[in-house]
């Protein structure tokens, strides 16, 4: 398959429909089945592909219906886990956190199977999309391992198992997320390195590591030797500002630019997002340049996320047709 | 939901020997499958269902739960659990003249995130921040309560500088203006202040700075005054960490384990708040485990001189394994007690 130049893709979550949010809580309090609940997330999740296609994104995403917590969500799905309750995270966002009590491993496949639903309803890549190991062992509590190494590289055998999993089931393109990846970066960079060398060891998808937040600046350009081909980081959150730590050394993977604030209420202007493109482009060669939001959009509003994704889309498509010379009509 | 402020006085460990304190913050909201009344106030409030009143009365109710949960365990000094801060930065921030409020930031080394303070212009206190809360906290808790505030280093590293032309300058500007909330604090009647600084322990190298600060932010304050670190160990500014003007130092022996070794190259000529119970694991130590612990630092550290505390606020815990910390310090504050009286018998 070919993508355009400055494809456009998004980080993994969307918003869940009322309908969806109301039939978990229902669900949580027993009042209706699992396979209630699982026709609902299906039901969004083919509503966000379609929007997606009429909207003309380029590589999709499943939107995470089915998941509460990205951490959370391969806890519950893998051996070793309890949930201990909900902490904070900021404001009033609050995550079930959970807590690693034994040996950790896969009973079975976690996301092929949402994965392969997602993909048999569009013609257009749908990425498969990971919890990386440094973050969910970061993201727990640790009662059962001696040391965090040997929780994360335990945990980075079974998410490898799952990439060669969703490889086989016909992922074209595969993101392990770390957003805690630099939580402590003199300490367990180096860990985190090996870790993800583990996960996308032999595996011939284009792989993408999405990191939000934290301190960027300090693993750079160290970033830079992680096992995947793209990262996908969070740009707009300080308005390109970690533009002038990629001057500092050739950005030598693609990157996943972020260009909307994930966590605003207010969608960009069109012209402000392909500002962004621009000023990134004057670092970073277009070639290796994908858009995305700054992270999954989850905690926005439907009609925020709608917006800020057509915002990009055209916005992508207005930097793309400058470099291409083109000046096309309208697509439609 | 329990009955609130029902602390029974005669428990607790004030006759052993072996005080306990919290380091500040406190989970808002119960365990699954409970939303919780603070949660469910905020959705509501940001939907415009809820007036701002009525949002306050809520945290009144959560604090005064938070300060129970405390209170029962048996907790010799306790916080109000800072139920009504958003986080320890924009509580601040918001509320002193100078700032604007920016994107998210996360937390040192944590899974918790804050928006970004950016001092626009001059950084001025204008009226009590946590007066007011601690005045209510007093009012309805059977034990003493300890007022806490971020202090202007920590301050200064977790925000913006985007207005003085030196950090120096910055920090300074910051301690004159908690200086006043600290003034404030001492003549609403706190016996006790807490500065928070964390982020001495991620640069120590600007210790003269830091230093500097904390005699301008402590000057004229009537009370008794705890530096509390955490996050990391002070080594590399031991022993003049002792050389503040502070009654009590407290340290994290968890994620700073280091300060085992560091609290004995010098005389810990202070009070030490012995932050040794893990506020970062769900993991409860046993009495025993705390025990041993006092025995270990107790030659640096005899019990009358010390506060036993988790390593850090206790929100980075799910509420029910909070609370359950909470009677593990109290049982471990007993059983180092009795393990004093033993030896001294």
């Amino acid at each position: 398959m070919t993508l355009p130049l400055l494809p456009v893709t998004a980080v993994g979550s969307y918003p869940k429909p009322s309908y969806l949010l109301e039939a978990r809580r229902k669900h949580l309090r027993a009042q209706i089945s699992k396979e209630a609940l699982t026709e609902l997330e299906r039901r969004a999740t083919r509503e966000w592909i379609q929007v997606q296609e009429e909207l003309g994104m380029d590589i999709l995403v499943d939107g995470e219906q089915y998941r509460g917590d990205m951490v959370a969500y391969f806890a519950d799905e893998m051996a070793g886990f309890a949930i201990a309750g909900l902490v904070r995270s900021y404001g009033n966002r609050f995550y079930p956190k959970p807590v690693v009590i034994g040996p950790v491993g896969r009973r079975s496949p976690v996301t092929v199977e949402w994965f392969t639903y997602a993909q048999s309803l569009t013609k257009k890549p749908v990425k498969g999309m990971l919890t990386g190991p440094y973050t969910i062992a970061e993201w727990s509590f640790n009662e059962y391992y001696p040391t965090r190494r040997e929780l994360v590289l335990e945990l980075a055998r079974a998410i490898h198992d799952e990439v060669l999993d969703l490889e086989r089931a016909g992922a074209a393109f595969i993101q392990i997320d770390e957003p805690a990846i630099h939580t402590r970066p003199e300490e367990d960079f180096e860990l985190a390195v090996e870790a993800m060398e583990i996960v996308t060891n032999g595996t011939s998808a284009y792989t993408v590591s999405h990191i939000c937040y934290g301190d960027v600046p300090k693993i750079y350009p160290d970033m830079l030797r992680l096992a995947v081909d793209q990262l996908d980081l969070a740009l707009k959150n300080e308005e390109f500002g970690l533009l002038q730590t990629f001057k500092r050394a050739p950005f030598t993977k693609d990157i996943g630019l972020g260009v909307v604030d994930a966590h605003s209420h207010r969608v960009e202007s069109v012209e402000e997002v392909a500002d962004g493109i621009r000023k990134t482009l004057q670092v970073i060669p277009a070639a290796q340049v994908h858009i995305s939001p700054d992270c999954g959009l989850k905690t926005r509003t439907i009609d925020e996320t709608v917006g800020k994704l057509r915002v990009m889309v055209e916005a992508a498509r207005i930097v793309r047709n400058e470099l291409t010379g083109i000046l096309s009509p309208r697509p439609r | 939901m329990r009955e609130t402020g029902t602390g029974n006085k005669e428990q607790g460990t004030e006759d052993t020997g072996v005080m306990t304190t919290v380091i500040g913050n406190y989970p808002k909201i119960p365990d699954l499958p409970a939303p919780g009344k603070w949660r469910s106030a905020v959705e509501k409030f940001q939907k415009g269902q809820l007036d701002e009143a009525a949002l306050r009365a809520v945290e009144d109710e959560v604090t005064k739960e938070a300060i129970a949960d405390q209170v029962d365990a048996g907790v010799d000094l306790v916080t109000d659990g800072q139920i009504r801060w958003e986080d320890g930065q924009t509580h601040f921030a918001r509320r002193l003249r100078g700032f604007s409020i920016n994107g998210l930031q996360r937390y040192f080394d944590t899974n918790v995130y804050f928006r970004e303070p950016v001092a626009e212009g001059s950084v001025e206190w204008t009226a009590p921040i946590t007066v007011q809360d601690f005045a209510f906290a007093r009012e309805v808790s059977a034990r003493p309560v300890k007022a806490v505030v971020t202090g202007p280093f920590t301050l200064a590293k977790l925000s913006r500088n985007a207005h003085y032309s030196t950090f120096a300058a910055y920090v300074r500007a910051l301690a004159t203006a908690m200086n006043a909330e600290l003034r404030a604090l001492a003549a609403a009647g706190a016996p006790v202040v807490q500065v928070d600084e964390p982020a001495l322990c991620q640069d120590k190298e600007e210790f003269p700075v830091f230093a500097e600060a904390m005699r301008v932010l402590v000057q004229g304050v009537a009370a008794k005054t705890i530096l509390c670190t955490y996050f990391g160990d002070v080594g590399g500014v031991y022993p003049q960490i002792l050389e503040l003007p502070f009654d009590v130092i407290g340290l994290d022996f968890v994620a700073g384990h280091r300060n085992w070794d560091v609290i004995r190259s010098a005389p810990f000529s202070k009070e030490l708040q012995f932050g040794v119970l893990d506020a970062r694991n769900t993991r409860v130590e046993t009495p025993e485990e705390i025990a041993a612990a006092v025995r270990r630092i107790a030659g640096s550290v005899p019990p009358e001189r010390m506060m036993l505390a988790p390593s850090a606020g206790l929100e980075f815990l799910p509420h029910g394994v909070a609370r359950k910390k909470l009677r593990a310090l109290v049982e471990g504050a007993r059983a180092a007690a009795s393990d004093v009286k033993g030896a001294r018998a």
